[in-house]
């Protein structure tokens, strides 16, 4: 399958990028790593008429300790992600969720800018034009319906990047470049939970820097993921788990699961049940309960709904297990 | 060990290199002036007629050259005789999801992709058939009006007497297995590149020449000239690096039809390369199978009897369809001695892109199926898995009930090294819950005793050439497709004339060039194409000998050919091979100073130098001595396989037959995940009887290759359909094993030695895989005591099945209601797929919209909600 014609701009500043992008808002898109976008490309899920590719912006690469936290450029690849050492001593969650991305190489070419703002996906949507010919096109791209949500008037396709759920456990802020200047948001708020308008970045907007706050340095965190293969694969359930440890007790619990749902949701209720409790199985279990509940998988991906929202309780049980005893090595 | 000089040594592949850099040229990576590239046009429709193809808007595009349509070449093929419904592009209707309609050429392939968009095609919706057990029942609508039923073949064995043999079982066990559909995902996309020249006296296309990426590339010269109604003679095929096949091209594929069919119609060269999706849909994978099985035991674990009922759900076409469900059947037998057999096998047709041949050709499904059920019997009389396995062994040489010779029989071993290597005995039952062994057996053909279009004729000729230069040609029709061939054959040449493996070189696979050789599938090519080419290497040695033996002065029977060297046997030194490399004269080995000196001005001024009888000769000299005695030095090998071996008289006979079969055990350690249902295999123990391994790395590479293969089958690999819909067409959602699940693989080679093969060697590359499947069943089995029937063991059945099992659990639900543990059919995707009136319209008859009617639901989100 080739590539849809387009034109490439490769703007050398973020002013620069930000005025080409409002040139022509909504035939523009921006490709970073373009291990998302390049494949989806030739299946004509995207056909736009300019590409800008941001990577010549010396100001979105690498990763800064200020005052407040870190801030972390959104170009900054998953595989330094994954490696940084202050993230994995201080953010240690979304150093591993980074490290279970893809592949190594797609790590490499992947950035974080990227990953936050992942296409959501779908067995009846990540398909070739000819292929989505023979089902009458989804509602996501060029039809009218939903193959897998009742109804079918909404889009239900999964969000299936792992870092994110991540860096909602961190309550990681981000920055967004627009003609009207910068805007800095929660990540929290970032995402619609729809499949097809998935996150409040406008069309004339660029994703610029991720922060993360001093107040959750330090905190415990894990990530698990569902998948079949022990590489490439797309999360068919993955969940963060992270809070400060305080003298055998839990902290600050957060918990936010990905995969499951058409964006990364932070779980509700986790604060109530878990502030101040020690680790217990029960209390663990209690927990994945809550996760699970928040989980709507549907038929998007080859595994059953009811199988990825079962392992969305197991996998947030053993998640908060090993961390209450970090020694014990993981089955 | 063996007196031998280059087999049975650990050679690399003489390919390895052009591979390892990047150098060597696949099919894709060639190209002509005046190249085009065609893009297929592919059916949205599972059933549909024609009715109206218009390409005009296609062509009126700018760098479109023509659009191939159906009309263009009507003539029916297939691989084999009785299976031709197939045609180049759709003639009067489609038959699946996929299948070929029309082929635009064009000056790019970015040209190529938007003309198809141009393509305007009315299609009449008919009522499809994705069910097997469904299609079976079909009266209307049928998927080709020669096959009543929708049955494409059907076949009733009945072998000793079943019924006798069930009565006098202490124990009988019967169980329906399913084996879903999974295909060979080669890293080599199929690739053709078809071009004309022009005859010099007519000016008009003459001579074709096609490259592609293929197993046969004399049946691809037969069959193209069916289609393009031109003499075989016309038409060279050309096989360049091929990137893995596995059974993947072992047939005629659309592309490489489409590609000389619009080639000539271009009137310029053409490539075809598929993208990943039309792989999956060009296909011919292994069938997804219903096993309905019943074995008989004796407490002592003497089987009785096996009643095998297969129901295979074949896809749209024939393919090698008849002789997968002849191969299902047939090697039931062969592997233990099962005196009464019924056998009941239905290849059936549904609107899903066709099945064909895939690593382990017919049997591996049934080989899930009987191991599995293997286990269940034998624990039902209370005995060991290893014991039952070795109280049912073959008495070779000997004829099973079915008609197949046994000769070489390493499976005792195998099952002996095995047990002894994982320490079965120690171990078996005494792991921690959660993990388990298990074990399984399986075999496979060296090669198909009859050919598929049957005749006297050999299978394989090979042809060599020694020049005066000293170097060895040999000309193979063999096709390497990774498995080893090339080197293969360049081993055996060089043991036979004793020189070095550097001085041989392998022209194949090239039909203008090399002497035929029917194909890469069955096994067949070491066993078949290295007999060949030990016959040709014999034949010029002889010849070599003749000469030598006249120079040196004593009887032909006193000539030794060893060590890049002639020596007289007197002065051969003691201590084999290396010794004899050792005595040799430093200069031998190389063709330079005085030797070359001699070769190049030609045989006078050597008779000149002659020094009286010698006692031993470089190679070249032997050569050249040769040459001046006998004119020329040539000599050709044929091997067709002995008629005893070719099996019995019964309607299907023909399939089954082999020379010789190779033997595998395995036993697969594994742990379950009582909570997620994940399996994890933590180590195979592999044993293969190869007969002998020429090239004992190659071998090690190939049964690896086949328990990870079997692997992939066993827990990931799964084609997931929706109403002849292929739901993960590719290679993310298809989920092939990567480097991380595929375990550590002991290797155990056995060699038994055959008595007809080369140097006493069998197949390698297929027998191991089946093994793998039931092994990994077992072992789960032994971890948890679940008994799953439906493969692959994804992690969801295995919950399923562990939940079900613990009344007090909360069952899981499964879509479908498919308990893998008692699979009754095939499931479909869960997805509430709709085709009211958008996309590609469906029949009101097709089961989805039927469904859509019925009670089923469409899934809520809230599903599944505690």
């Amino acid at each position: 399958m080739s590539l849809p014609d387009f034109q490439l701009l490769r703007p050398k500043t973020l002013t620069e990028a930000v005025a080409r992008l409002a040139e022509n808002p909504g035939e523009t898109q921006i490709i970073a790593g373009g291990t998302d976008l390049i494949p989806s490309m030739r299946q004509r899920l995207f056909t736009p008429r300019y590409l800008l590719d941001i990577r010549g912006i010396p100001e979105l690469h690498g990763i800064r300790q200020t005052a407040e936290g870190l801030e972390i450029g959104a170009l900054t690849p998953l595989t330094v992600v994954e490696h940084n050492e202050i993230l994995r001593h201080d953010y240690h969650v979304l150093a591993e969720a980074a490290g279970t991305v893809a592949s190594p190489l797609l790590r490499n070419m992947g950035t974080i800018g990227g990953n936050i703002c992942l296409d959501t996906r779908c067995l009846w949507y990540n398909q070739s034009l000819t292929w989505r010919k023979s089902c009458g096109f989804c509602i996501k791209k060029d039809g009218d319906l939903c193959h897998v949500a009742p109804g079918g008037k909404e889009c239900w396709a999964a969000f299936s990047a792992d870092t994110p759920p991540a860096l909602l456990c961190l309550e990681a802020e981000i920055e967004i470049a627009g003609p009207k200047g910068t805007r800095r948001i929660l990540l929290s708020d970032f995402y619609t939970n729809r499949g097809d308008e998935r996150t409040r970045l406008a069309n004339d907007e660029i994703l610029t820097r991720v922060f993360l706050p001093r107040a959750t340095s330090g905190y415990r965190g894990t990530y698990r993921k569902l998948r079949v293969r022990g590489s490439i694969d797309y999360p068919l359930a993955g969940i963060a788990v992270a809070f400060k440890a305080a003298n055998g007790h839990v902290e600050d619990p957060r918990i936010a699961i990905t995969a499951v749902n058409p964006a990364p949701l932070v779980v509700g209720g986790v604060k109530e049940k878990l502030n101040g409790k020690t680790l217990t199985t029960e209390v663990a279990e209690a927990a994945g309960a809550l996760a699970a509940r928040t989980a709507r998988p549907l038929t998007t991906s080859a595994l059953t709904p009811e199988y990825r929202r079962e392992m969305v309780r197991v996998l947030t049980k053993r998640a908060l297990l090993d961390l209450a005893a970090p020694e014990r090595k993981r089955s | 060990m063996s007196d031998f000089s280059v087999i049975g040594k650990p050679v690399a592949l003489v390919d390895a290199a052009g591979k390892t850099t990047g150098q060597g040229k696949y099919t894709d990576d060639l190209s002509m002036p005046g190249l085009l590239i065609g893009k297929i046009l592919h059916s949205s429709y599972p059933h549909a007629r024609i009715n109206r193809i218009d390409a005009s808007k296609a062509l009126a595009l700018d760098g479109v050259v023509t659009v191939v349509v159906g009309a263009d070449a009507p003539n029916k093929y297939g691989i084999l005789p009785v299976g031709h419904d197939e045609t180049a592009l759709a003639v009067d209707k489609v038959r699946y999801v996929g299948d070929n309609v029309a082929c635009v050429v064009a000056e790019t392939e970015a040209i190529a992709e938007k003309a198809l968009e141009l393509v305007d095609v009315e299609y009449e919706p008919l009522p499809a058939w994705f069910d097997p057990e469904e299609s079976m029942r079909a009266e209307t609508d049928l998927i080709h009006e020669q096959r009543p039923q929708n049955i494409e073949k059907e076949y009733h064995h009945v072998f000793g007497d079943p019924a006798k043999g069930f009565a006098e079982a202490d124990h009988v066990a019967e169980g329906r297995y399913i084996a879903n559909e999974v295909t060979h995902a080669a890293m080599e996309p199929h690739s053709t590149l078809a071009s004309f020249e022009l005859d010099p006296q007519t000016g008009k296309p003459g001579r074709l020449t096609v490259w592609s990426s293929t197993q046969v590339p004399y049946y691809l010269q037969h069959k193209l000239s069916i289609v393009l109604e031109m003499p075989m003679s016309q038409i060279r095929v050309i096989k360049p690096l091929v990137g893995g096949g596995f059974g993947g091209k072992s047939e005629v594929i659309p592309l490489e039809i489409i590609a000389a069919v619009a080639a000539r119609k271009a009137q310029a060269p053409v490539k075809i390369t598929y993208t990943r999706e039309e792989v999956f849909w060009a296909h011919r994978g292994r069938p997804r199978t219903i096993v309905d099985l019943k074995t008989g035991v004796k407490k002592d674990g003497r089987i009785t009897a096996v009643a095998a009922k297969v129901i295979q759900d074949g896809g749209a076409y024939c393919s090698y369809g008849v002789v997968t469900i002849l191969y299902s059947g047939a090697l039931l037998g062969a592997l233990y001695d099962i005196p009464n057999i019924q056998y009941d096998g239905y290849r059936v047709l549904t609107n899903k892109p066709a099945c064909g041949a895939m690593r382990g050709h017919g049997t591996v499904n049934v080989r899930f199926a009987f191991e599995s059920q293997l286990d269940e019997v034998a624990r039902a009389i209370g005995m060991d898995a290893v014991e039952i396995r070795e109280r049912n062994l073959l008495k070779p040489p000997c004829i099973t009930v079915n008609g197949l010779r046994v000769q070489s029989y390493g499976l005792p071993e195998c099952i002996e090294k095995t047990a002894e290597r994982s320490r079965w005995r120690e171990r078996k039952g005494k792991l921690p819950r959660g993990r388990g062994l298990g074990i399984a057996c399986s075999h496979y053909v060296s090669g198909a005793a009859n050919s598929i279009i049957r005749s006297d004729m050999p299978h394989s000729t090979v042809n060599i050439k020694i020049d005066r230069d000293g170097g060895v040609v040999v000309y193979t029709g063999a096709s390497d497709i990774g498995q080893g061939s090339d080197t293969m054959v360049a081993q055996i040449a060089a043991e036979a004339l004793g020189c070095s493996l550097g001085r041989v070189k392998v022209v194949a696979a090239d039909t203008d060039l090399t002497p035929i050789d029917i194909g890469s599938y069955s096994s067949r090519v070491t066993f078949m194409n290295g007999n060949a080419t030990l016959r040709a290497a014999e034949a010029v040695k002889k010849q070599i000998v003749q000469s030598a033996a006249k120079r040196m002065g004593c009887a032909p029977e006193d000539v030794v050919m060893r060590g890049d060297r002639v020596w007289k046997k007197s002065a051969y030194p003691e201590g084999g091979p290396e010794a004899a490399l050792q005595a040799a004269p430093p200069d031998a080995p190389t063709v330079s100073g005085r030797v070359e000196g001699q070769i190049l001005r030609g045989s006078v001024q050597q008779k000149r130098k002659e020094e009286g009888p010698k006692d031993q000769m470089s190679f070249e000299e032997a050569v050249v001595s040769a040459i001046d005695f006998h004119g020329a030095l040539t000599g050709t090998g044929s091997y067709a396989p002995p008629v005893e071996a070719r099996g019995g008289k019964h309607k299907g006979a023909g399939v089954g037959p082999s020379p010789a079969y190779s033997y595998s055990t395995q036993v697969a350690e594994v742990s379950v995940d009582e909570e997620t249902g994940e399996v994890t295999v933590h180590k195979v123990w592999a044993a293969h009887d190869c007969g002998r391994a020429l090239n004992p790395v190659s071998v090690e590479g190939q049964v690896i290759g086949s328990v990870w293969m079997g692997l992939g089958q066993a827990l990931q690999e799964e084609m997931v359909w929706k109403d002849g819909l292929l739901m993960n067409p590719g290679l993310l959602e298809y989920r092939s094993p990567s480097a991380i699940e595929s375990p550590d693989v002991e290797c155990i080679i056995v060699e038994s030695v055959d008595p007809e093969g080369p140097f006493g060697a069998k197949e390698a590359s297929e027998g191991s895989l089946a093994a793998a499947i039931p092994a990994v069943a077992n072992a789960i089995y032994d971890a948890v005591g679940i008994r799953l029937r439906e493969s692959p063991f994804t992690p969801e059945r295995v919950l399923a099945a562990l939940r079900a099992k613990q009344a007090d659990a909360k069952r899981l639900q499964l879509s479908g209601k498919v308990d893998p543990t008692h699979p009754e059919t095939f499931r479909e995707h869960g997805g509430s797929l709709s085709y009211r009136g958008r996309g590609a319209a469906r029949h009101p008859l097709d089961p989805a919209i039927r469904r859509k009617s019925g009670a089923e639901s469409e899934p809520k989100p809230e599903q599944g909600a505690s």
